[in-house]
């Protein structure tokens, strides 16, 4: 087991009063803090990867966490792409990472 | 699509400009006042922020932002959040502001939607883990989780001294904050030399006391190239923090996460020592390329700009009221430049005095109180703990004279 | 200022002045062009990218289409940079059986011109278009058509003929057109200076007008505003363009069924794929002037058409959204003519829709009819001449 990314006694800031919710991620069920943007609750469990680069398949992660530079995209069921750093966490969500897609045009296949 | 809302005056942006315009307006008279934002909640950068005043107590943004909304919260003023705004439709009697929750017509339109930051391409800045210095603020002091166990920052300014000591303060380890690598294209502070310029503007706040006595002195006197010549190859620790002006982070490695960072020593004028190069483990990066006014949305609307260096970029053309030279758009805090927290909030009540006073009620009662509103602004800027650039004043007089010249 | 020369000035850097550029300097002219703001920055930057004969009109129009076709296939072997040429065909797709009946006639008479076309049954429309809408009747397609990157097949054109020996100037403006005593081009005033000359092309697009009137003539250029919108990157739709065979009455100005906005807007289907894995959406057409502002009715109006003919585009984001001015004239035909009254002054310009289409073509023949040689198609039904009575109606 991995020490928490959370912050439980902030000396400054005190404790986050939110309730534990479960949502899942890739198929694999997990717990976050309600109404926390998704990217959070995914960090608080140790996952950075929201994306692979549609064309190159590269990893991607959040970057400016202000909903500015849309790196951020994952795909929630029944909503489609959304910014993971500005969508507020739900009970039961069903989020799955930005997928690589295979490309039409130029004939790359590989997903 | 939801049905057409109406307002008197629609603030776009939460932070610390809005919540006070929207605060101070309200609190006068009976009038409809609509604040919205993207982020989930309101407060904006208030939000993340917090220092140690000179009489050593701490300054809580998250305390001040839950004031304002309390304040606005009495004075009825509707604060809707997690709306995106697309599109702005100048009326004949105001605005049409296109949001993703549906239209809104407002009387008038005021833009706080305050800064962003400058996004520096080092090699290696797209994996996961690596982000701007501002979302490891949000992680850590919004919501409280750790960005990572250690870090490295690059870029060396105001903004990430500040955020770095918030990150320590937190219980995040950070390995070291470097200069970005020479050769990155048209970014300024990429030596010690200018790194050190800029950290003289830190005033009585500046972390290490060589900056406290140099201040001014040492802008005068070109103090800097001295300084960065004995400046320590290790690094020296201010606040803390392992301040490290003759180091560049040269690359961010690792498959799919951030791993480690490749760091070298450079020379006073920035250039990479050879052989000098090594690997320091690390989980995450934040990247701190200063910020610059977030003003997309008074370009939709139709603003002129003008390009002023010393206040972060390209500014919506206004006066010293904030009104825009478009009817019934007024701009307030990092929108018209990037300063601090309470600057903004002081130009937030100047806006909501300088739109009382345009809308027409007892004209005569209230200038007196957008004259002392204006004056506040001032004494705010001069009297702040950071000091973002020496020559704002002169910059934004530049701005308010194209003002004059437009109209 | 100074003084230069050329051999050739051409006004205007979009796709019409650098095909005429490159044709030009390919043949051994010494060529300038002057360019206000930056290459491709009007027009060719702010519309789609295509060479169709799909929407033109059977005979003249739709062989013109065909020989630019095959020039812009060469083009791919002789210019320097690579342009994402493609020619994967294109089709339209008709809503009801009327809109079939009058895609047969198009089809049986671009056939008898010698064009590639044929019709596509609901079975074919629905194993090539997984997401089209179930009611779609059927449709047509040119086997042809090809797609280009636009602003790249600009800029190709204009590095390939700048390393020919063409000069480029940007952020050059036009101020005057000096005549001689009788009345002939003798050079070109400009923001930078003069250059002589004894041929002027007003490759200008929708400024095409202000510049002709600098030398006394009239044209009926006018400025038809166009909206597009950008899909995000998305799972492919389709690999091909696709519009809806409704898109030639709104071309044409003739009556649709459709409702009242997407009437006034004259907003029809036009979908793009691109290289990026994303898609355009088109189209409109309005009269406002040199109005460039996004009018978010009328992309809304693009949007329920599009989602209309493909339903699972209500779940897919829309990056942004940009206009251009096309350069509209009243018979939709451009204008690639010499000027008779004005010796040395040609006009290559009021293309509308079909600027990228005809670019090559149209710079092929400009630098034929200026250089003395015989024109590779005919170019007088292009003539300036047909408009001199109704010049400036609309």
């Amino acid at each position: 087991m991995r020490k928490s990314l959370r912050i439980n006694h902030h000396p400054l800031l005190g404790e986050m009063d939110k309730k534990v919710i479960s949502f899942t991620y890739n198929g694999e069920k997990l717990q976050g803090l309600e109404g926390e943007p998704i990217a959070v609750a995914l960090l608080a469990n140790h996952i950075r990867i929201l994306r692979r680069h549609e064309e190159s398949g590269s990893a991607r992660g959040l970057y400016c966490g202000i909903g500015h530079c849309m790196e951020c995209r994952v795909e929630l069921l029944g909503k489609g792409q959304v910014r993971a750093c500005l969508t507020p966490l739900k009970e039961g969500m069903e989020i799955r990472e930005g997928s690589r897609l295979p490309n039409a045009i130029t004939g790359r296949v590989d997903s | 699509m939801s049905e057409v809302q109406q307002t008197d005056l629609l603030i776009v942006g939460a932070g610390p400009a809005g919540l006070s315009a929207a605060a101070t307006i309200s609190a006068d008279r009976d009038f409809r006042v609509m604040v919205i934002d993207e982020f989930p909640e309101p407060g904006g950068r208030l939000l993340g922020q917090f220092h140690e005043e000179r009489n050593h107590s701490w300054w809580i943004g998250k305390i001040v932002a839950a004031d304002l909304i309390i304040q606005n919260t009495l004075a009825g003023v509707m604060i809707q959040c997690g709306v995106s705004v697309y599109g702005l439709e100048l009326l004949p009697d105001g605005w049409r502001v296109l949001t993703s929750k549906g239209d809104i017509r407002t009387k008038y339109l005021l833009l706080a939607t305050g800064a962003a930051e400058v996004p520096m391409p080092i090699s290696g800045w797209t994996l996961p883990g690596v982000m701007s210095i501002g979302a490891a603020q949000v992680m850590a002091n919004v919501h409280q989780v750790k960005p990572g166990e250690r870090g490295y920052i690059v870029g060396v300014n105001v903004l990430s001294l500040a955020i770095a000591k918030e990150l320590v303060v937190a219980g995040i380890e950070i390995e070291g904050i470097a200069l970005p690598p020479d050769d990155l294209f048209a970014m300024e502070e990429t030596n010690p030399v200018a790194a050190i310029e800029l950290l003289t503007r830190l005033s009585d706040a500046a972390p290490a006391p060589w900056m406290r006595w140099g201040g001014k002195l040492a802008q005068k006197m070109k103090l800097s190239r001295l300084i960065a010549s004995c400046f320590p190859k290790k690094g020296v620790k201010v606040w803390d923090l392992p301040l490290q002006l003759r180091t560049a982070l040269v690359s961010i490695q690792g498959v799919d996460q951030v791993e480690s960072v490749i760091v070298a020593d450079v020379t006073r004028s920035g250039e990479i020592i050879e052989g000098s190069q090594r690997e320091i483990e690390v989980d995450f990066v934040a990247i701190a390329g200063g910020l610059y006014p977030l003003a997309e949305l008074a370009a939709l609307a139709g603003c002129p700009f003008l390009y002023v260096s010393e206040l972060g970029g390209n500014i919506p053309v206004h006066n010293e009221r904030l009104k825009t030279t478009l009817p019934n758009l007024y701009v307030a805090g990092n929108i018209t430049g990037v300063e601090g927290a309470q600057v903004a909030m002081a130009q937030g009540r100047l806006a909501a005095h300088s739109i009382s006073y345009d809308a027409g009620w007892f004209a005569c009662e209230e200038e007196p109180k957008l004259l002392d509103a204006i004056a506040e602004v001032k004494e705010v800027r001069r009297s702040a703990m950071i000091q973002f650039h020496p020559e704002i004043d002169s910059a934004r007089k530049r701005i308010y004279e194209l003002f004059e010249h437009w109209m | 200022m100074t003084t230069e020369s050329a051999d050739v000035v051409i006004i205007g850097g979009g796709i019409i002045g650098m095909a005429t550029a490159y044709y030009l300097a390919k043949l051994g002219s010494d060529v300038v062009v002057v360019e206000k703001g930056e290459i491709a920055g009007g027009t060719s930057s702010k519309c789609d990218g295509n060479i169709l004969a799909i929407d033109k009109e059977p005979g003249f129009d739709s062989q013109m289409s065909l020989e630019s076709q095959k020039l812009v296939s060469q083009l791919v072997m002789e210019l320097d940079e690579e342009f994402e040429y493609r020619a994967p065909g294109s089709i339209l797709v008709c809503e009801s059986d009327e809109e079939m009946e009058a895609a047969e006639m198009w089809v049986n008479r671009q056939k008898e011109v010698g064009l590639p076309f044929r019709m596509l049954d609901r079975g074919e429309i629905r194993s090539e278009w997984k997401y089209m809408a179930d009611d779609i009747h059927g449709g047509l397609e040119c086997a042809t058509d090809s797609t280009v990157n636009p602003v790249l097949l600009t800029y190709s054109m204009a590095v390939t003929a700048e390393r020919l020996g063409a000069r480029l100037k940007t952020h050059t403006w036009v101020t005057g057109i000096r005549l001689d005593p009788s009345g002939a081009v003798e050079g070109v005033e400009t923001s930078s200076g003069l250059i002589r000359t004894k041929h002027v092309v007003n490759a200008a697009g929708v400024w095409s007008k202000p510049i002709a009137q600098m030398v006394g003539i009239e044209i009926p250029v006018e400025p038809r505003k166009g909206h597009i919108l950008v899909s995000s990157r998305t799972e492919s739709i389709g690999t091909r363009k696709v519009m809806e065979f409704s898109y030639l009455m709104s071309k044409f100005g003739k009556e649709r069924k459709v409702d009242q906005l997407t009437e006034q807007y004259g907003v029809a289907l036009v979908f793009e794929p691109t290289a990026s894995q994303n898609f355009l959406i088109g189209s409109s057409r309005e009269f406002v002037g040199f109005d460039m502002k996004i009018n978010v009715d009328v992309i809304r109006c693009i949007a329920r058409r599009a989602i209309r003919f493909f339903p699972v585009m209500k779940d897919i984001p829309v990056l942004r959204s940009y206009c251009g001015l096309r350069p509209w004239t009243p018979d939709h035909l451009p204008i690639v003519s010499r000027v008779e009254e004005v010796p040395g002054f040609y006009i290559a310009a009021g293309h509308e829709g079909d600027g990228i289409s005809l670019a090559a073509i149209t710079g092929k023949v400009m630098s034929e009819c200026i250089t003395g040689q015989e024109t590779t198609i005919s170019i007088e039904p292009l003539h300036y001449n047909r408009f001199k009575k109704e010049a400036g109606k609309r």
